[in-house]
């Protein structure tokens, strides 16, 4: 088996989220600076004192899946479906080409199917455990959320893999199937991440003290936390010579990416850890920090995190970094999802021109010190952006992408 | 002879048939089931199960640091110290460890605190990591220093195979030089119920963590030569993946289906007579007979039982094994791996 280092690039994007279904609405939100907090209805919210999150509304499980019962799958299994079936049709890719290919289909998350979780302990809460509803109950276990991908599209010779790596899970995926593809081990690589709003992950932010009760503001002196949102974000990946070869569309380049554990706390980022995070993507990369034009920031949103990264940030970039904008601003935080969509909107942002703002910015830590884009975004030439993804159990995860072509030297 | 495959250097097993290695080999080579009567205190609706002998995170891992850990996130962390034997990672060092959902006790634990207390907030916080499902992989990198890649996998009972597969991926890209590659699965009153509820009735349900280390070279009992994935879309379609799963799975490593000696398949309907359509003539390895269903940890154990059964197996020695896995969602994977002699 001969291996060819292939250049990997991004030719279908398919996005759930609470912008909207697909990417002419996600692409209109992050341009608009569009705030998608509101009420949540996933759950009853009695008792809290506020209960505001990034929900999705309006999504229809049967528009986009077909040849599975949607009932069969849980909802983050409904919106990777969903998100993949749009990467495909936006890579104008037929499903039997893919279907005649080797692939990979590689989805993150954080709680996968816990929002079944929450409904079979209120069924055992009520009713007893025996009550517990069958079909929910086969819908649980986490690799569904990748194989109901590839049943869903009748895929055979691919690999389909899960990555719960909580709230970096979609970064994972991305530099799984960046490495898959360059290797030329598979044709096209399905990736991303999906979650879906639960009580469970919720009530734990909450008891924290990082749900913020109304709006979402990263790196603002007066930042509340975190909202909870939901959504998926899938890439389809493919080498450049089969992209050109099938006059594609590509949006941008997958230049690399870099992981790395703080092996220190299971909750609170570790400023140098992540900082290696970055350096390591940027030298998987081949990429000089002084390149990087942006970085879509973890920016959550809490004291803990926003100061952190930004430390880390000043430690790799020095006085000078690049603009660092949080899309969590405006769509939450959707955990498994967050990297993905996020790294969605680095490819738009570098094909579009534009950097998409931090919404609801009035004033910006002092201790923080970079320029996050407040509010409105502002068109750019954008060579290499950098997008940065955190979790819990120290698993840092960094992507980098760059346009496409490069401008010549 | 000299081989770029990477090496399987050394393996841990915690298992229903005892703490280490040396309990797994031994049990199996005994043959007799790990089964035995489940405590009424697990309320769970199965008489019996294959647990871990006398396990308790506190009495096997002391009390520091553990006061919040749960079961599955134990498991890992004993394995992975068992596998280190007192060594510690560093940032050269990665972990990838398979799992199905986390703990299910623990996630629904949580929910069901915040649904029956006095406020719906009024939850233990140092429980919250354990409901996110990268929690045993995190707390391994805590407890044993390893500061490189941190990757947590699900893809059911094949998630031992697609761990090791992603290993290989992780170390052929540089991101990582030796990697710690497992799965882990408890036994809970959760997992019980949910196994039994979604295929009623639920069988002989098994529970434990096994560890291999992955190497870029040097010694060790065995070469991995590949690990080939499949999805298989109804059930009858079962026996043909595997059959072609091997195939395709031999002929990438080179060799032939007489060179393999050793097979280990997971026990899906159909599974069996698929691997054994390829390989005629290899000599099934027992795993999941003797410790149970171990759900996401049982390819992982498999790999184990095949080592372990190469280690004192009578003249003339096994040359290459191949290990099979099925899930019911349909993930379907084969590894071949060259065994070689212990040369003590």
């Amino acid at each position: 088996m001969t291996e060819t280092a292939n250049r990997v690039v991004i030719t279908g994007l398919g996005v759930v989220s609470s912008m909207g279904l697909g990417v002419d609405a996600f692409l209109a939100g992050l341009r608009a600076g569009r705030n998608t907090a509101r009420p949540i209805t996933a759950f009853d919210t009695t008792g809290f004192d506020h209960a505001n999150g990034c929900e999705i509304t309006g999504f229809a499980a049967r528009d986009w899946i077909r040849t599975l019962n949607p009932d069969e799958l849980g909802r983050a299994s409904q919106f990777a479906v969903a998100a993949a079936r749009m990467a495909i049709d936006d890579a104008s890719l037929p499903v039997e080409r893919l279907r005649g290919s080797r692939s990979l289909v590689t989805i993150g998350t954080t709680d996968g199917e816990s929002r079944d979780l929450d409904s079979l302990v209120e069924t055992e809460v009520g009713q007893g455990p025996q009550a517990m509803d069958p079909v929910v109950a086969r819908r649980v276990p986490a690799g569904r959320l990748s194989a109901a991908v590839a049943r869903e599209f009748g895929l055979t010779d691919t690999e389909a893999v899960t990555i719960p790596t909580a709230c970096s899970a979609g970064n994972y995926a991305i530099g799984y199937g960046f490495d898959a593809v360059r290797g030329g081990e598979v044709d096209f690589a399905l990736a991303g991440g999906a979650d879906a709003l639960c009580r469970k992950t919720f009530t734990g932010f909450y008891r924290l003290g990082t749900i913020a009760p109304e709006r979402c503001q990263p790196f603002d002196a007066d930042r509340k936390g975190i909202l909870t949102g939901e959504g998926a974000g899938v890439l389809l990946l493919e080498s450049e010579r089969s992209a050109l070869a099938r006059g594609a569309r590509i949006y941008a380049v997958v230049l690399g990416y870099g992981l790395s554990c703080d092996a220190d706390h299971p909750v609170a980022p570790n400023q140098s850890s992540v900082a290696r995070c970055m350096r390591l993507a940027l030298d998987n990369s081949g990429v000089k920090p002084e390149e990087v034009d942006l970085i879509s920031a973890h920016g959550t949103g809490t004291k803990a995190n926003d100061v952190t990264e930004a430390g880390a940030i000043h430690q790799v970039f020095g006085d000078r970094p690049p603009r660092t904008v949080s899309l969590k601003s405006m769509i939450g935080h959707s955990m498994g999802a967050a990297s993905a969509l996020a790294s969605i909107g680095c490819a738009l942002a570098i094909t579009e021109g534009f950097v998409p703002p931090t919404i609801n910015h009035e004033r910006t830590d002092p201790e923080i010190d970079l320029d996050c884009v407040p509010n409105t975004a502002i068109d750019a030439d954008l060579t290499v952006v950098q997008n940065n993804g955190l979790a819990f159990g120290g698993n840092n995860a960094v992507t980098i992408f760059g346009k496409y072509p490069e401008r010549a030297a | 002879m000299t081989t770029t495959h990477p090496v399987i250097a050394a393996w841990s097993a915690v298992s229903p048939l005892g703490m280490g290695r040396a309990a797994f080999t031994e049990g199996l080579r005994a043959g007799r089931t790990a089964a035995a009567p489940v405590d009424p205190g697990w309320d769970a609706p199965v008489e019996e199960a294959c647990l871990v002998p006398g396990f308790d995170v506190k009495a096997v891992l002391g009390r520091k640091g553990t006061r919040s850990m749960d079961r599955v996130t134990g498991l890992a962390v004993t394995a992975v110290g068992q596998l280190l034997d007192g060594a510690r990672g560093d940032e050269r060092t990665a972990l990838v460890l398979g799992t199905s959902t986390g703990s299910a006790q623990s996630i629904m634990d949580f929910t069901r605190d915040s649904l029956t207390g006095a406020r719906p907030h009024l939850v233990d916080p140092a429980r919250f990591p354990n409901t996110v499902m990268n929690c045993a992989a995190g707390q391994c990198a805590i407890w044993h220093g390893i500061q490189g890649p941190n990757v947590t996998l699900a893809a059911g009972r094949a998630s031992g195979l697609l761990a090791l597969r992603y290993a290989l991926r992780l170390q052929r890209n540089d991101h990582a030089e030796a990697v710690l590659v497992g799965a882990v699965e408890e036994f809970s009153h959760a997992r019980a119920w949910l196994e039994h509820r979604a295929r009623t009735p639920a069988g002989l349900l098994g529970e434990g963590c096994a560890v291999l280390r992955l190497e870029r070279r040097g010694d060790g009992p065995a070469e991995v030569l590949g690990v080939e994935t499949a999805v298989y879309h109804e059930p009858a379609a079962v026996g043909p993946t595997v059959t072609g799963l091997v195939a395709r799975a031999l002929a990438r490593a080179g060799v032939t289906a007489d060179d393999v000696t050793l097979l280990s398949h997971s026990g899906m309907d159909g599974e069996a007579d698929g691997a054994r359509a390829a390989l005629p003539g290899a000599e099934t390895v027992p795993c999941a007979e003797v410790i149970g269903d171990t759900s996401a940890a049982s390819a992982a154990f498999q790999v184990a039982a095949v080592l372990a059964a190469a280690e004192n197996h009578p003249e003339p020695a096994p040359r290459t094994a191949v290990v099979t896995a099925v899930d019911h969602d349909g993930v379907a994977a084969a590894a071949v791996l060259r065994l070689r002699r212990p040369t003590t």
